[in-house]
């Protein structure tokens, strides 16, 4: 399966709204977490059962002494193969054929929650500790299924997150990292062969988040 | 390359509007945002309405949809049509569903703090009004001077103030500033100073 | 904003200073991003790098409240490298205008100056004008005493190197960024200034917005598309509550408030209505009596006469010079003078300078009548920190407010667009908008006042209140037409053709250019004439059309002025009416007619000197200001540094502060400057999760999760030399009081070498308070500001104040 949709989360456009991140929390109506200030801007400090998307932010000093403050909309990557899928034998964990969205069902509290994580590059499966069930980001499946876009690609005024066909969402990656390369030479998707969301970074992955690119 | 907002739909245009979830063959508990119906049945018959976001000045306009059985808002998102912000919104815009009803922090009597106690008390609207109006009448009366020390009239009073609001609509400012006006007040003034 | 947020994207460069507009207007990025995918480029002027420098093509810091000294350098850059925009300056400024002997600057003083009242004689600073009154000019710009001249003559003291060594911005960045702004002063470039509360928050905010005008000025980007001076303004209605002048020096649609010195309807119409002796200036402020007696038979009906003075009489009358600003509000209660207080809809107890004296203000009130959605530390001072219900007398009301999507109205954003939104739902309990509630105090004065006529019951008496529906509510849409106004007799007037045309008693009026001295109109707000007519609620619409494709979508919803998109818009054409660059044409003289936006008036452009007129139509001779002898500091924007600074002398001259400003005298008005105890620079902002206070956003638990408590930003290297870690707890002190909140070690802030020395800067969001979330000790920023204001709008400095930090 290869068309279905795609995602392009393309980081050099985000300005942290953080938009997204509260528009998946109304749509979904996950509750809010209890947090504490931790010397971030970034809070939750995770993903969680309750937070499917999370804004990451990374500041620093790069090699030539000029700072860099740089925003990562985390959230699954709707993987073509997905590695949380390799222990799931009984349907707890799905690909919606028409859309390409994985999907989390309630079974999931029957799997390993160990595995399930280990399964997943990006770091993304979490469970509730009370029910056992793991959640995660759906793609809005219930809005992709009725001609509407995903909350969070909704809320985003920059462009910085695209939804379409993946064939197309492809293209305008590829386009995209064309011309960034002009001015950041290192600009990159990171796995688009692999995933349906699809980021696109200016510099070392690493400076964005540990697992932006995979373990 | 520029993709606009109206393209992203018709790009996601394609899966045809309507798909029941469960005949994709997915059970989507985590989605079931309102117990017994999933949201985004119920707002194929909600009631919408426009509205414009709250907090900055940009003006984002909002889509608010009202549940048709319970009359409740049950989501409140951009408003793709409107040409500032096209559907999009920040971390407060996408948050004000919680700024309705939905919110059980919301004010929703009147609450009085007598002298020198250490409580709220609900009040009912006619005796808060009324009470209001004998304090601000009887403190205008006391402060009100109609000449200034050089002897011009000046028919103004200068022991009560009046803070606000760009927080609330024109229509309510205009209602304000007859009020402020009329009563003589020269202490007058709002957010917009600070 | 002279522009609108849309027309971001028409812009070739954009400097955003004094605002973090990703961080604080999150969507206005959309047009900000949009410009920059077309090639425009994006600079960023902060104290630290924030959301915004994130996106931007150049980053570079200035200490906080220098910004006259980064912006004084770049006029200097702009007119010695003949970078200005010549044609545009020479027609459409002061440029060539000859100032009179008396105008002088000497070490930081302009002439004029008192020091035992503070003030400045503006009559020192006149142009020299012939027998007829009209400016002389000198097109050659060769005469010594003309403006720019004389500008530039005050600027060459703005060195790179000075400039530097004021604001710590190294000199390749000063040059680095004069020359991509300045790259913008060509016939077929925009340049556009974003600022916001960055420029506004120092005692010298007003003067930092002109250094920015003087710029737009001589580059030729006023009146453009992608140009113009743009205020992204903090609260969803402040541009119309601004508008409709909930102020106390002024009233609706910028009419001036009464004073003392004018007895008369007379007196006060001359004393406000500016003449001018230059045949092709329009000064639309000619038309001040018909805007203030249109108001005056708004607010008095049938009981205004013209025998009467149309209630003239009543309004109340401010004394000549006074302020009663906000801070005076204060400083009065603080006195025990003020008795009571409404308060609508705002947490001053969060967001003034000064808390400690606002509550200890409040604490003496007889009673206080709050509104709000959710409680805060305003309506619950009386149980606050160190405050003892018991020794309080103040009686509180709190009154439950209806939300935004709980009421119905209109809105006007930055861009002066007003918007109408819906209700979508009856807000929960008891609560009822606030329009209803001014409605029931407002009729049972009236019948108290009936009953017993106390003082000036005339006032209260003879108000009209015709604004009720079917079920004696607040009628929101009988008051927008009454704002827009009314014709009150039949009457036959003259169209811009020359046309007559009928109007009946009760139409609505069309546009402001009908409105009537003679009491026939009746208008809430000039500006908003035309926003509700016969063909309906103007605010309402929602057409999508862009006919110039530049975005300006005239037919959705309404803007002041009679749907104007961009102010002094016939600036963007040459004399004869063609537009400076073709490519982005907001308007075009097109046989006989301008084809576009809608002009700033209809004669035809200044070429035909017979009915042509001057761009500048709201100045009285038709021009913009390079030199302002309207400001209270001066013509000119003079660096001071604020009242609370690292230096124990200001750089620039033998003038430490601006030398107008007013110092409040209480025992809780306390400064520190140049103290080794509070050696660091703070500022105060907003953060994006949270508005303002955090009144409303600290209930909503995802906001609340997102940014869950106050913070202070500072640089590694403050964190080393205090012994602080990422994530501790600290204390920020000023001299007024203390804070504690955890602390953020950040790169994005690095310390500042001022004048030879290294200056800290720290930064701190002011959006949580005590009542809620309750995360430790007080954490009201605000505890730590100073209460002075700026020397012309009072405008309080929350930016450039001196604090130190430990560890908690």
């Amino acid at each position: 399966m290869s068309q279905g949709f795609s995602i392009l989360v393309d980081t050099s456009r985000c300005t942290a709204c953080r938009g997204c991140q509260i528009a998946c929390k109304q749509w979904n109506g996950l509750p809010a977490t209890e947090t504490r200030q931790w010397g971030s801007y970034q809070n939750p400090q995770d993903l969680s059962a309750d937070t499917w998307k999370l804004v990451r932010f990374a500041d620093g000093v790069d090699s030539t002494g000029k700072v860099y403050w740089n925003f990562f909309s985390d959230q699954c990557r709707h993987c073509l193969s997905p590695g949380c899928m390799a222990e799931a034998e009984k349907g707890e964990i799905v690909q919606n054929e028409a859309t390409g969205a994985v999907i989390f069902t309630p079974k999931t509290k029957d799997l390993g929650f160990k595995a399930t994580l280990e399964g997943c590059p990006y770091n993304i499966p979490r469970q509730n500790p009370k029910t056992k069930v793991m959640f995660k980001c759906t793609m809005c499946l219930d809005r992709i299924t009725n001609n509407q876009v995903p909350a969070c690609v909704k809320s985003c005024p920059t462009g910085a997150m695209i939804f379409g066909e993946r064939d197309k969402i492809l293209d305008l990656t590829n386009k995209r990292v064309e011309e960034l390369k002009k001015d950041f030479p290192n600009s990159k998707a990171l796995n688009a062969d692999e995933v349906r969301v699809i980021y696109v970074v200016k510099d070392d992955p690493k400076k964005y988040y540990e697992y932006a690119a995979g373990k | 390359m520029s993709v606009t907002r109206r393209e992203f739909f018709i790009v996601s245009g394609l899966v045809g509007a309507g798909m029941a979830l469960s005949s994709l063959g997915v059970d989507v508990g985590p989605v079931k945002a309102f117990a017994d119906e999933l949201k985004i049945d119920k707002m194929k018959s909600a009631k919408t309405s426009t509205s414009v976001c709250a907090y900055c000045s940009v003006g984002c306009g909002l889509i608010v949809s009202a549940d048709s059985k319970t009359g409740n808002i049950i989501n409140i998102e951009g408003d793709s049509d409107h040409p500032i912000n096209e559907g999009a919104l920040c971390a407060k815009g996408a948050s004000l569903f919680q700024t309705t009803a939905s919110n059980p922090n919301r004010l929703t009597k009147v609450l009085y703090r007598a002298p020198y106690s250490d409580k709220w008390q609900e009040k009912p609207w006619d005796w808060a009004i009324s009470e209001i109006a004998k304090k601000v009448k009887a403190t205008r009366d006391a402060g009100f001077v109609e000449k200034n020390d050089k002897g011009q009239v000046v028919n103004r009073v200068e022991n009560i103030a009046h803070l606000g609001s760009s927080n609330i609509d024109n229509e309510e400012i205009a209602a304000l500033n007859i009020l402020v006006r009329s009563l003589g007040l020269v202490y007058i003034d709002h957010q917009a100073r600070i | 904003m002279t522009n609108h947020y849309i027309d971001l994207k028409n812009s070739d460069c954009l400097l955003i200073m004094g605002s973090n507009a990703a961080e604080n207007h999150p969507i206005s990025m959309k047009w900000v991003m949009k410009a920059k995918e077309a090639g425009a480029k994006i600079i960023s002027v902060d104290p630290r790098f924030t959301r915004t420098s994130s996106v931007a093509d150049f980053y570079t810091a200035l200490r906080s409240g220098t910004d006259i000294a980064f912006l004084g350098g770049m006029i200097y850059y702009i007119i010695d490298n003949n970078k200005y925009f010549k044609e545009y300056v020479e027609n459409y400024t002061n440029a060539s205008y000859i100032v009179a002997e008396k105008f002088d600057f000497k070490d930081g003083l302009f002439s004029g100056y008192n020091a035992d009242t503070r003030k400045y004689d503006s009559k020192n600073w006149v142009f020299k004008r012939d027998e007829k009154g009209i400016p002389e000019k000198d097109p050659t710009f060769q005469n010594p005493r003309c403006v720019i001249q004389l500008l530039k003559r005050h600027y060459s003291r703005y060195t790179p190197e000075k400039v530097s060594e004021i604001t710590g911005t190294p000199v390749a960045d000063l040059l680095k960024v004069y020359e991509m702004y300045s790259s913008t002063g060509v016939k077929d470039k925009a340049g556009t200034v974003l600022y916001a509360l960055g420029w506004t928050h120092h005692t010298v905010g007003t003067q930092n917005i002109r250094a920015s005008a003087i710029i737009q000025l001589l580059l030729g980007n006023i009146g453009i598309a992608g140009g113009g001076i743009n205020a992204l303004r903090g609260q969803p209605n402040v541009q119309g509550s601004t508008d409709g002048c909930l102020l106390f020096h002024l009233l609706p649609g910028y009419l001036r408030v009464a004073r003392a010195s004018q007895p008369s309807l007379d007196s006060y119409i001359n004393a406000n209505t500016p003449t001018t002796a230059e045949p092709q200036s329009a000064n639309w402020w000619q038309n001040y009596p018909k805007y203030s007696v249109s108001l005056l038979k708004f607010l008095y009906g049938d009981k205004a006469t013209k025998e009467n003075e149309f209630g003239y009489t009543w309004l109340p009358k401010a004394e000549d010079g006074k302020t009663y600003s906000w801070l005076d509000i204060f400083d009065e209660l603080y006195a025990g003078r003020i008795k009571g207080m409404f308060v609508f809809s705002q947490n001053p107890a969060g967001s003034s300078p000064n808390t400690k004296k606002v509550v200890a203000g409040m604490a003496k009130l007889d009673w206080l009548v709050h509104t709000n959605i959710f409680n805060n530390e305003t309506a619950s001072f009386w149980h606050g920190p160190g405050m003892d219900p018991k020794k309080i007398k103040t009686e509180v009301f709190l009154l439950p407010a209806a939300c935004s999507v709980e009421k119905e109205g209109s809105l006007s954003n930055s861009g002066r667009l007003s918007q109408w939104r819906y209700k979508a739902v009856n807000g929960p309990g008891d609560t009822i908008s606030d329009g209803e509630m001014v409605s029931k105090i407002m009729l049972k004065l009236k019948e108290l006042y009936q009953k017993d006529p106390g003082k000036c019951p005339e006032a209260i008496l003879n108000i009209r209140w015709e604004l009720l529906d079917d079920k004696k509510q607040f009628d929101s849409h009988k008051m927008a037409k009454e704002t827009n106004g009314y014709f009150l007799v039949d009457k036959t007037l003259k169209d811009p053709s020359g046309k007559d045309i009928e109007f009946k008693k009760g139409d609505l009026v069309p546009s402001f250019a009908y409105l009537q001295a003679d009491g026939s109109t009746s208008c809430g707000n000039w500006l908003y004439c035309g926003s509700y007519t016969k063909a309906g609620n103007m605010m309402a619409r929602r057409g999508k059309e862009d006919p110039t494709g530049l975005g300006l979508f005239p037919n959705w919803a309404w803007c002041w002025p009679v749907n104007r998109k961009v102010l002094y818009n016939r600036a963007s054409c040459d004399p004869t009416g063609k537009p400076w660059n073709p490519k982005k044409a907001i308007l075009e003289w097109k046989e006989g007619k301008w084809v576009g936006d809608v002009p700033d008036g209809a004669w035809p452009p200044m070429s035909d000197k017979e009915k042509g007129k001057l761009p500048f139509i709201m100045k009285p001779d038709g021009v913009a200001f390079l030199y302002g002898p309207g400001l209270a500091e001066g013509p000119f924007p003079e660096h001071y540094e604020p009242v609370e600074s690292p230096l124990a002398k200001n750089i620039m001259s033998a003038q430490m502060n601006n030398p107008v400003i007013k110092i409040f005298k209480s025992d809780l008005d306390k400064f520190a400057s140049n103290d080794p105890n509070f050696p660091i620079v703070c500022s105060t902002n907003t953060i994006t999760e949270h508005w303002c206070s955090g009144a409303f956003t600290r209930w909503q638990p995802w906001l609340l999760e997102a940014q869950p408590e106050l913070f202070v930003e500072l640089s590694p290297a403050l964190a080393q030399e205090k012994g602080i870690k990422n994530g501790e707890k600290v204390v920020v002190s000023s001299i007024r009081g203390d804070v504690e909140c955890v602390a953020m070690v950040t790169p994005r802030i690095r310390p500042f070498k001022i004048g030879g020395k290294t200056v800290h800067q720290v930064a701190m969001p002011f959006a949580f308070g005590w009542l809620f979330p309750k995360t430790g000790k007080d954490s009201t920023t605000n505890i730590l500001t100073p209460g002075v204001g700026d020397g012309n709008t009072m405008c309080p400095e929350y930016k450039g104040f001196m604090v130190n930090v430990k560890k908690a």
